[in-house]
């Protein structure tokens, strides 16, 4: 069975950006995607409304601007074969480092990581591993980084292979990329 | 002509001078017949030849004269027997004698007067005849023939047209127009009613042309009002400013020129009868007399190819009455000047159809 | 009604003919069956009739074929049938009239004199079969011989006056123009006397016509009781159609010039639709005039028809009228546009360079709210609407004019004394839509902030019709992502939208829907990130001017909308030290930004918030930090510090306190631009807080993130490289066992100590050598020994597996060692 799952991250609505970039928009639309798996700060009640629209089943770990308290630390969703452990990733000291992320991964036990906060998409294997950072859907600001480009991932998952898609909108374009990660 | 079968007797015939090319007229008779006539004129000669033929040939016929007469008579129904002749001229055809053979005698009353127009009404007469005599000790002979007599009438140097604004007080006020007093036989009535106050539900509005003959005088005189024409001018109920037109051709009619107090013994007059008739069939009218009069017949034709519309009275001054207003007949409270020249009209109850005589209040 | 009895004499047979047929006696029937009783009698002798009629003229038998139509036409005179049934009475009779119509043309073609029988029809004593057959005659003498077409048209429409019915008169007058349709003069007018006539004896005749149908038709409605009034209304309604007939053949009169068309054929029309005082009447009529004559013709006769639609009954829909007219001229410009050449005037194309479409308008439909007392104020706004969407649609450049209407609609308020329009009044939707044409039509706030009068308008609304209209505004300047680049734009945007902005006067008491004021401020944030200027200067004073507005808005606004300018402060000092070759004083303005970001963060703590400040101080220390700038350290301290005030002054619950405190070290972490005597309180307070936790957990996991930074923390001491104070982080660690050690919930104490290892590892692997080989079998041995003592349970299978993830993770490093990497001997698992 083919799975798509939507994950992103990072908005900042509207503390830092005003909306998705239109090019986003447009290409999701609502019905194609059965999870959402959001890395936090959303900021608004808005913004998950939105993600609402684009599939009933939403997943949200809270990010360090989220004001609503019930989204949890950290969060594990089984998709087909795969564990998959989602965290918005602040709370890990150094921020974004990867062996400090692994920690977490062996603590979730989960076969792929995603975490944010660091609004740089990432994807990679470690030990087996995989891990995702869809960066900031939004481009949103980020002191430490000054060249944030707004970017989200759907991973397509089929059995024990996840077919990773990162969308990235690069000055007016969308630039799409994909990583392949097969489970042991 | 003969009792007892023996004696002679004869055959009168009338021939009138061009009786084959003369204009004829159609008269009424007595009997409600019409019968063609030959046709004179005031003035005319009436000149022909009075052909007398014997029964039995070779036989002598005795007479005391002949004569022929040219008589214009006024026969009143009602006093039968007694004529009143107006004119009476006499010609001697032949002295007393014998008339051996067919004889023929010719005759001619030069530019005879003919005063009157041939007329047969409900309670009078009036004709004219010739009457060949042929005088004998027993019996005479004689032969009768009747003309037509039409008279001619020039336009009159006047003719006004009837103008009038009539109305009962707070219920109807119209004027009307018809564009002459004076019409001849085959005349058109033109003219036309503008509604200056309208509180009742009109149904419908007619015309009617009614003749009245008179005759007698003092207390043996006798009316008799005969209704020759109802045309409906008007279907519906108009408002206040509304102008119906009218259009009557007369020419279609049985109608007789006016006749005002013949040789003392009667009249025949005409009246334009406007009838409106409420949706609770009560009626409302107004009649105004028009003289109707004979035209020759060689000025007609005049307007033979065009249809009558260019002299449309209402055409021509239509721009004389204020705008028309639209208001509605219920709610018509503004019109309260009823001036002084305005006329009653008459109001009657009824059907509108065993309708009386109506007589004019003035 | 009586038979009449027509006449004596020579001709009396001719007359004689014409005597109508008696109208029937009803029976009891319903009123439907009655009607189809009395048609289906009436259609009986009109066949009957028709027939004798059609065999009479195989016969040549002309005067009986008269009379029989007369008896036809007689069925015409009934006053029983409804205007549905007369109709069809109607129909079937004109159709069989044909017939005459078609001998008579024959007969006269053969010689036979018109002018004769043109005059005998006239002998019918009952008016309307006379009147029909005169038409009939009429028509073929027309036919027949056009020299007098001219005199008898006038004829035949003088002589129907004559029919005061309306019904009968009507329909009457309807066979007139039916049957002159195509006989109708059409050629221009000429000095000369032309008996044939011109377009001028047709328009008088279809305006005679026209006028007296109308009348007609008006007058159906004063007639009969009142309580049968919607009754006679919808009759009328199905008559209309006649009435209106005759604006369509004066339509389609080819010599009917524009210039004939403003001289005679509109003035004509419009004197009898403003005289007529009926508003159904005068509703339809305007509305067909609109409808059957060009385009053309209306653009030149913008001022006679507008200033009669002002004199129309004050039931009339006027607005409907003009906004008909608008709308067609709108898109008749529109649709001209394509096809001529453009022109320089500025006016659309296909509208007249002499013609002020806009101006006409607006001038008219100023002066028809100004006469139309009884005109609902919710019709005057419409036409507003009609006048602004014209002006878009023909003059799309023109913002000047849509502001006129906004000036003219302000006026009509001021006029009306209406103040405050409550939301759910028709007026207050009409104007909201009024409002909402140009922020669509734009799709560009800024265009909308040219409109001078566009903000005083907006007052005339209701608090709850101005929120959703500026939410509107707002959600359509986001849609659009329209830049708003000036202080000036954005303080009159601001101004536009102050309902969401500031309390109103207006605004009712009552507990505040906090979800609703969320959601509104929320639109207010975001249009934020659109206050944009090219210069940093610029940006600066947009930016003051936004707080100090924003500012005014309240504690439960600024919650929303106050962060983000704090954001946009932080990028635009990163954009100062991105033009620190350009600008010379680019560091003072670096510390007058975060002054400002500083009095921003504590109007929020003001308004009793903690978390918030707290966050947008320590994301503030990592811009300071960045940016660098003289005094850079001070006030990143200053930020800093602030930070930790709010922890422990005002964060008091234990989740939070650790959240805040994790992320006090994580930012502390990346920060490197303090000295030592600035980093060790720092770095010791971080240390002293985590171990101040409520709850042993807590404490223990903070300690262990502390570690972090005694690591990868950089100061100036370190040279802005990681420290590596080994020593250090093992003490930390050494204080998260032994908080461990406390923890009386073995399982938890389990968990505690499977992290810590974590942390253990982390260090060993990233080369601490205070970390030794013991430390971890010492730690790894505990947890062997305390785990059979947990109770099977869900958590104890999570601890488990955590525990052994790790050890699979040593046993990974241990069998595929780094090269350089540590060495892994002597570890027992």
């Amino acid at each position: 069975m083919k799975m798509l799952v939507l994950v992103l991250g990072d908005l900042h609505i509207p503390h830092r950006c005003s909306s998705l970039p239109a090019k986003f928009k447009k290409l999701l639309v609502p019905g194609r995607i059965q999870h959402i798996l959001c890395t936090g700060n959303l900021c608004t009640k808005d913004s998950y409304d939105y993600l609402k629209t684009l599939a009933s089943d939403v997943h949200v770990v809270r990010g360090d601007f989220d004001d609503n308290l019930n989204y949890p630390e950290q969060k594990v969703v089984t998709v087909g074969q795969f564990r998959i452990g989602l965290s918005h990733g602040h709370q890990v000291v150094p921020w974004g480092d990867p062996e400090s992320l692994a920690l977490i991964q062996r603590q979730l036990d989960v076969d792929i990581l995603i975490s944010g906060h660091t609004h740089r998409f990432e994807a990679y294997e470690l030990d087996n591993k995989f891990y995702i950072n869809p960066g900031s859907a939004t481009g949103a600001y980020n002191a430490l980084d000054n060249t944030v480009t707004p970017s989200f991932v759907l991973m397509d998952i089929q059995n024990t292979t996840v077919v990773t898609y990162v969308y990235q909108l690069v000055g007016d374009d969308v630039k799409v990329e994909r990583i392949e990660y097969k489970k042991n | 002509m003969s009792f007892f079968g023996f004696g002679q007797s004869a055959e009168i015939d009338i021939y009138l001078d061009g009786q084959e090319s003369r204009k004829t007229a159609e008269v009424k008779m007595e009997d409600n017949k019409k019968e063609r006539l030959l046709l004179y004129y005031d003035g005319e000669t009436v000149s022909g030849k009075v052909n007398i033929s014997l029964k039995k040939a070779g036989s002598k016929l005795e007479h005391q004269g002949i004569k022929i007469e040219f008589i214009g008579q006024i026969e009143l129904f009602y006093d039968r027997g007694n004529h009143h002749e107006f004119t009476s001229l006499v010609k001697e055809l032949a002295r007393p004698g014998e008339m051996i053979a067919n004889t023929s005698y010719p005759f001619e009353f030069s530019c005879v007067e003919k005063p009157y127009e041939v007329y047969t009404g409900v309670n009078v007469k009036l004709r004219y005849f010739l009457k060949v005599t042929v005088v004998r000790r027993l019996q005479d002979i004689y032969k009768e023939l009747d003309i037509a007599v039409h008279t001619l009438s020039s336009y009159p140097d006047i003719n006004n047209s009837i103008k009038m604004e009539v109305g009962i007080e707070d219920c109807l006020h119209i004027e009307f127009e018809y564009n002459k007093s004076k019409y001849h036989l085959k005349d058109v009535i033109i003219g036309k009613i503008y509604f200056l106050l309208v509180r009742i539900k009109i149904k419908h509005m007619e015309i009617a042309i009614i003749k009245r003959e008179t005759t007698g005088s003092g207390q043996n005189i006798y009316h008799e009002n005969d209704t020759i024409a109802k045309y409906e001018i008007m279907d519906g109920a108009p408002v206040r400013g509304e102008s119906i037109p009218i259009r009557v051709f007369l020419a279609g009619y049985e109608l007789t020129p006016t006749m005002r107090d013949i040789n003392k013994k009667f009249s025949v007059k005409y009246f334009l009868n406007l009838v409106l008739m409420d949706t609770e069939d009560r009626r409302y009218f107004k009649q105004q007399e028009i003289t109707l009069w004979r035209k020759g017949e060689k000025t007609r034709k005049a307007n033979l190819q065009s249809p009558l519309v260019a002299t449309h009275l209402v055409n021509s001054d239509a721009d004389r009455a204020p705008k028309p207003e639209e208001v509605p007949v219920l709610e018509d409270g503004a019109v309260n000047e009823i001036s002084e020249g305005i006329q009653n009209m008459t109001r009657e109850q009824g059907d509108g159809e065993t309708q009386k005589a109506p007589q004019t209040h003035e | 009604m009586s038979s009449y009895q027509v006449g004596l004499g020579w001709n009396k047979h001719y007359s004689k003919i014409f005597n109508g047929g008696m109208p029937t006696t009803p029976q009891q029937l319903s009123p439907v069956e009655e009607q189809e009783k009395l048609l289906d009698e009436a259609l009986a002798t009109v066949k009957n009739e028709a027939f004798k009629m059609k065999r009479c003229l195989d016969k040549n038998k002309l005067m009986d074929a008269l009379k029989s139509a007369s008896v036809m036409l007689g069925e015409l005179r009934t006053s029983l049938l409804s205007p549905k049934s007369y109709y069809e009475l109607y129909m079937s009779i004109t159709d069989e009239l044909r017939h005459m119509e078609l001998f008579l043309i024959d007969e006269f073609q053969k010689g036979r004199k018109v002018s004769d029988l043109y005059e005998l029809v006239q002998y019918a004593g009952n008016i309307v079969p006379r009147l029909y057959l005169l038409i009939t005659v009429g028509l073929v003498y027309i036919k027949s011989n056009q020299m007098f077409r001219r005199d008898l048209l006038k004829d035949l429409v003088e002589m129907c006056r004559g029919v005061q019915h309306p019904l009968r008169g009507l329909f009457l007058r309807n066979y007139l123009l039916q049957c002159t349709r195509n006989v109708l003069p059409d050629v221009p007018d000429s000095d000369s006397d032309n008996p044939e006539g011109t377009v001028k004896d047709s328009i008088d005749f279809v305006l005679m016509n026209f006028a007296e149908m109308n009348k007609l038709w008006v007058r159906m409605q004063h007639q009969g009781h009142s309580r049968e009034r919607q009754h006679r209304e919808r009759e009328r309604e199905e008559l209309r159609i006649l009435v209106g007939t005759n604006l369509v053949r004066l339509s389609q009169l080819e010599s009917v010039t524009l210039e004939k068309y403003q001289k005679s054929v509109l003035p004509g029309i419009l004197e009898q639709v403003v005289s007529c005082r009926d508003a159904i009447a005068q509703e339809y009529l305007m509305e067909c005039i609109i409808q059957v004559f060009p385009d053309e013709f209306h653009i030149q006769t913008l001022n006679p028809f507008l200033k009669s639609c002002a004199e129309l009954e004050s039931g009339v829909n006027v607005k409907n009228i003009v906004i008909s007219l608008m709308e067609r001229l709108a898109t008749y410009s529109q649709r001209t546009d394509g096809m001529s050449m453009a022109n320089d005037s500025g006016s659309p194309m296909g509208v007249p360079m002499d013609v002020q479409l806009f101006e006409v308008f607006s001038e008219q439909v100023a002066s028809i709210i100004a006469t139309r007392q009884y005109l609902p104020s919710e019709d005057m706004v419409a036409l507003q609407v009609a006048l602004v969407n014209l002006a878009l649609k023909c003059y799309p450049d023109r913002v000047d004019y849509i502001d006129k209407v906004m000036l003219g609609s302000v006026e009509v308020f001021q006029r009306l004394g209406l103040e405050r329009i409550e939301y759910n009044e028709l007026v207050a939707k009409e104007l909201s839509k009024l409002l909402k044409i140009p922020v669509d039509h734009y799709s560009n706030i800024l265009t909308v902030l040219q409109l001078k009068h566009y903000a005083a308008l907006m007052q005339h609304l209701d608090y709850y019709g101005r929120k959703s209209l500026s939410m509107y505004i707002l959600t359509n300047a986001l849609d659009s992502e329209t830049v708003i680049p000036s202080q000036e734009e954005v303080e009159q945007a601001l101004s536009l939208v102050s309902t969401l902005v500031t309390d109103q006067s207006d605004q009712p008491a009552g507990e505040v829907d906090m979800e609703e004021l969320a959601e509104e401020q929320s639109l207010l944030a975001r249009l934020i990130h659109q206050f944009k200027s090219e210069s940093a200067d610029q940006q600066y004073l947009i930016l003051n001017s936004a707080r100090k507005i924003l500012g005014s808005g309240g504690q439960q606004r600024i919650k929303h909308t106050l962060p983000p300018l704090v954001f946009q402060a932080y990028q635009l000092a990163f954009k100062y030290r991105d033009l620190k070759a350009e600008d010379d004083i680019w560091e003072k303005k670096c510390q007058k930004i975060f002054q400002f970001c500083h009095s921003t963060i504590t109007a929020l703590v003001k308004a009793e918030l903690a978390e918030l400040p707290l966050r947008l101080f320590l994301q503030g220390a990592l811009a300071i930090d960045q940016i660098a700038f003289d005094n850079h350290e001070t006030v990143a301290y200053e930020f800093l510090s602030q930070a930790f005030s709010l922890y422990e002054d005002e964060i008091s619950d234990s989740k939070a306190q650790l959240a805040a405190i994790t992320l006090i070290v994580g930012t502390l972490e990346k920060i490197s631009c303090f000295s030592e005597e600035n980093a060790e309180p720092l770095i010791t307070q971080c240390a002293l807080a985590a171990s101040k936790l409520l709850k042993k957990p807590d404490q223990c996991r903070g300690v262990a993130t502390c570690s972090h930074l005694l690591w990868s923390g950089k100061t100036l001491a370190s040279n802005k490289q990681e420290m590596h104070d080994g020593k250090r982080v093992v003490e930390c660690l050494k204080k998260g066992v032994r908080i461990a050690n406390q923890c009386m919930d073995i399982s938890v104490q389990v968990q505690l100590f499977v992290e810590l290892l974590n942390h253990y590892v982390y260090f060993y692997e990233n080369g601490n050598d205070q970390v030794t080989v013991q430390m971890l079998n010492q730690l790894i041995g505990k947890i062997r020994e305390e785990s059979p003592n947990l109770e099977s349970s869900e958590e104890t299978e999570q601890i488990t597996k955590h525990f052994n993830n790790t050890l699979d993770h040593l046993r990974a490093r241990i069998e595929n060692p780094e090269t350089d990497g540590v060495s892994y001997e002597g570890i027992e698992i």
